[in-house]
């Protein structure tokens, strides 16, 4: 049961769109994440549904009540910021409490809820401190507390880890996924991060320009990605325009040029309407051609260009008749410069993107 | 350079501080303890005990209070509405709003006596459309100082206030929104307190600055003597230095109270200001 909607959004700043024509369905107790580079809309997309900024057009349908008028403080959904935004001159306690003394509850009630919340935050016996004289990721364990003390009917992070250094992101967002199912508690993420996104989502829209290019689990968007855009954001560093694509035996054939290719049409992959093969350096297999080598099927021709050394791996650019592929490959002895090598493309990991 | 003489480089304020400040304070403090028959504070119970000059400290000390409260409520919006504005906007609103403390108190005392003496502009108008029948007489009294103080020391608060507001995050107010809090209660229970330290320095110089000011209260108070005013008159119209040391020390007096004061109330609005 989808638990809101966003119908037909328009957001401009100074006559420009961030967001047109922008639909998302979002369900009861899944955590979605918006993922894409700055600029992209997610933020935005964030802060509308929050209330903090008001749309142009369109409806914002939640529980099927209309929301898109209805103001910040009566919308009972938890924001948690980038930089915490705590209250510097209440304790932790206060912090905590600040929605539900706004709310009227009794003061019995709130002290047990808040020492509740910041039990599940870990956060016990901090109440009488000040935020200042906290740390950066106890200081988004309180911010998260307090969103949820209010028992919100929507949870929203912007970028909630993106102040907090790489190992701490890592255990926090393990904690933000444990709290959200622990409560069931329907959350829209927000980050740039990729692999942040993949890690806590049950799904996963990659936004660009104002759109959502592909809403999805995050498997499936890590295997299948939908469009160029979105292939090329987790990491699909080749694509190959191909000029006809057909349909044969479920296979399907592609033609470049001189050169045809076969891939496998799995069948998780809808996608055939594209013709933009992608691959990424890690799928690609590349080895040294010896002058009475024939070309292998899905195989090319190239000499190699560049050669990095990655640490794990040997990334080369090759140049090739249709362009330039990266290829990742572990070998004890790297290729050099200017090698003729032969590139392939393995049946299963090259994909048809939009 | 080892660490002890960088010390030295505090000496000449230091120096200055205590030969043209602190001594001429003991000095002037001393004087009113002592007589030709020893030490006695004879001299503080006289005035304690004299009706005229209680009237006058606490006449005083009104204007000075009237004066700060009036201040903090009309320069609050202001500097609220300033603080939001753009960089450019904002500096020059911030020019328009020291420009009072540019003109010289005389001028600006002058030119309400002109709106608000018992012929002046607003008299001739509200009598003029007939809201009034008798010119009301503001002018020479505690209310036309107030008017004139309020008048110069309105730009300090709001510059004090737009400093600390310029300091809240954003987002701090989006927050307190999106937790339930309606545009007065955040603007209650996030903004004041936060402009807490703000609040306090703008009020101790308003309020320091009313009950020391002088040119205002002389040309706007007519016979309505404040303490500074007092204090000229007894030293340069009556030669009596004796008690005008004793009117010092108690303005000085009470500025430290009044401060130490705030500062106690200050701690207790916002623990971490």
């Amino acid at each position: 049961m989808s638990l809101f909607t966003l119908e037909n959004i328009a957001v401009s700043y100074n006559k420009q769109h961030v967001l047109k024509d922008f639909n998302l369905e979002i369900e009861k107790g899944k955590l979605v994440s918006l993922l894409g580079p700055s600029g992209c809309g997610k933020t935005t997309t964030l802060r509308l549904i929050a209330g903090f900024l008001q749309s142009d057009e369109g409806k914002f349908l939640f529980q099927e009540k209309d929301y898109t008028k209805v103001p910040v403080n009566k919308r009972n959904f938890g924001f948690v910021f980038q930089n915490y935004a705590l209250f510097p001159h209440l304790t932790i306690f206060d912090n905590v409490a600040f929605g539900l003394k706004l709310r009227k509850v009794g003061k019995a009630e709130i002290e047990k809820r808040v020492m509740n919340v910041l039990d599940i935050v870990n956060l016990q016996g901090f109440e009488k401190r000040y935020p200042k004289e906290l740390s950066g990721g106890q200081k988004q364990r309180v911010a998260i507390a307090r969103a949820l003390v209010i028992e919100p009917d929507l949870l929203l992070f912007d970028e909630p880890l993106s102040n907090l250094d790489a190992n701490l992101r890592e255990s926090m967002r393990v904690e933000i996924r444990r709290i959200q199912q622990e409560l069931g508690i329907t959350t829209v993420y927000v980050s740039h991060d990729q692999e942040e996104c993949f890690s806590i989502s049950d799904q996963v829209a990659i936004m660009n320009k104002g759109v959502i290019e592909q809403l999805s689990d995050p498997a499936t968007i890590y295997k299948y990605p939908s469009t160029k855009f979105v292939a090329d954001f987790i990491g699909f560093k080749n694509f190959i325009d191909f000029d006809t694509v057909a349909e044969r035996e479920g296979q399907i054939e592609l033609k470049k040029g001189d050169y045809t290719f076969v891939i496998q049409k799995d069948g998780e992959m809808k996608n055939i309407s594209g013709k933009t093969g992608a691959i990424r350096p890690d799928n690609l297999q590349i080895r040294a051609k010896s002058a009475a080598d024939p070309l292998p099927p899905n195989g090319l021709f190239g000499q190699v260009n560049v050669t990095t050394f990655l640490g794990r791996s040997y990334q080369y650019v090759v140049e090739t008749a249709i362009g330039n592929f990266v290829v990742n490959q572990e070998m004890a002895q790297p290729l050099s410069m200017g090698q003729e090598v032969i590139l392939e493309f393995p049946k299963d990991e090259m994909v048809l993107v939009d | 350079m080892s660490k002890k003489y960088i010390y030295l480089l505090l000496l000449p304020g230091v120096l200055f501080l205590t030969i043209f400040m602190l001594v001429p304070i003991f000095m002037t403090m001393g004087t009113t303890f002592f007589r030709e028959d020893g030490f006695t504070v004879e001299g503080y119970l006289q005035f304690f005990k004299d009706p005229y000059f209680m009237g006058i400290l606490f006449t005083t000390l009104r204007v000075s209070v009237i004066t700060t409260i009036i201040s903090i409520f009309l320069g609050f919006p202001v500097a609220y509405f300033v603080s939001k504005m753009g960089p450019r906007k904002k500096a020059f609103l911030l020019l328009l709003t020291i420009f009072p403390l540019l003109t010289s108190p005389v001028v600006r005392s002058f030119s309400w006596m002109i709106i608000i003496g018992k012929n002046g502009v607003l008299n001739n108008i509200l009598t003029g459309i007939g809201l009034i029948e008798e010119p009301l007489s503001i002018l020479y009294t505690p209310t036309a100082i107030i008017i004139g103080l309020v008048h110069l020391f309105l730009p300090l608060i709001i510059i004090t206030l737009v400093g600390v507001m310029e300091n809240i995050e954003p987002d701090l107010l989006t927050a307190a929104e999106s937790l339930g809090a309606s545009k007065l209660g955040v603007f209650a229970k996030v903004v004041v307190p936060l402009c807490v330290p703000g609040l306090v320095i703008g009020s101790i110089l308003v309020f320091v600055g009313s009950f020391t000011a002088y040119t205002t209260p002389a040309l706007l108070g007519g016979k309505q003597r404040v303490i500074s005013t007092f204090l000229y008159q007894n030293a340069i119209t009556l030669n009596d230095w004796q008690v005008a040391s004793i009117v010092a020390v108690i303005m000085i007096v009470v500025t430290v109270l009044v401060i130490s004061l705030m500062n106690v109330l200050a701690k207790k609005l916002n623990p971490r200001g």
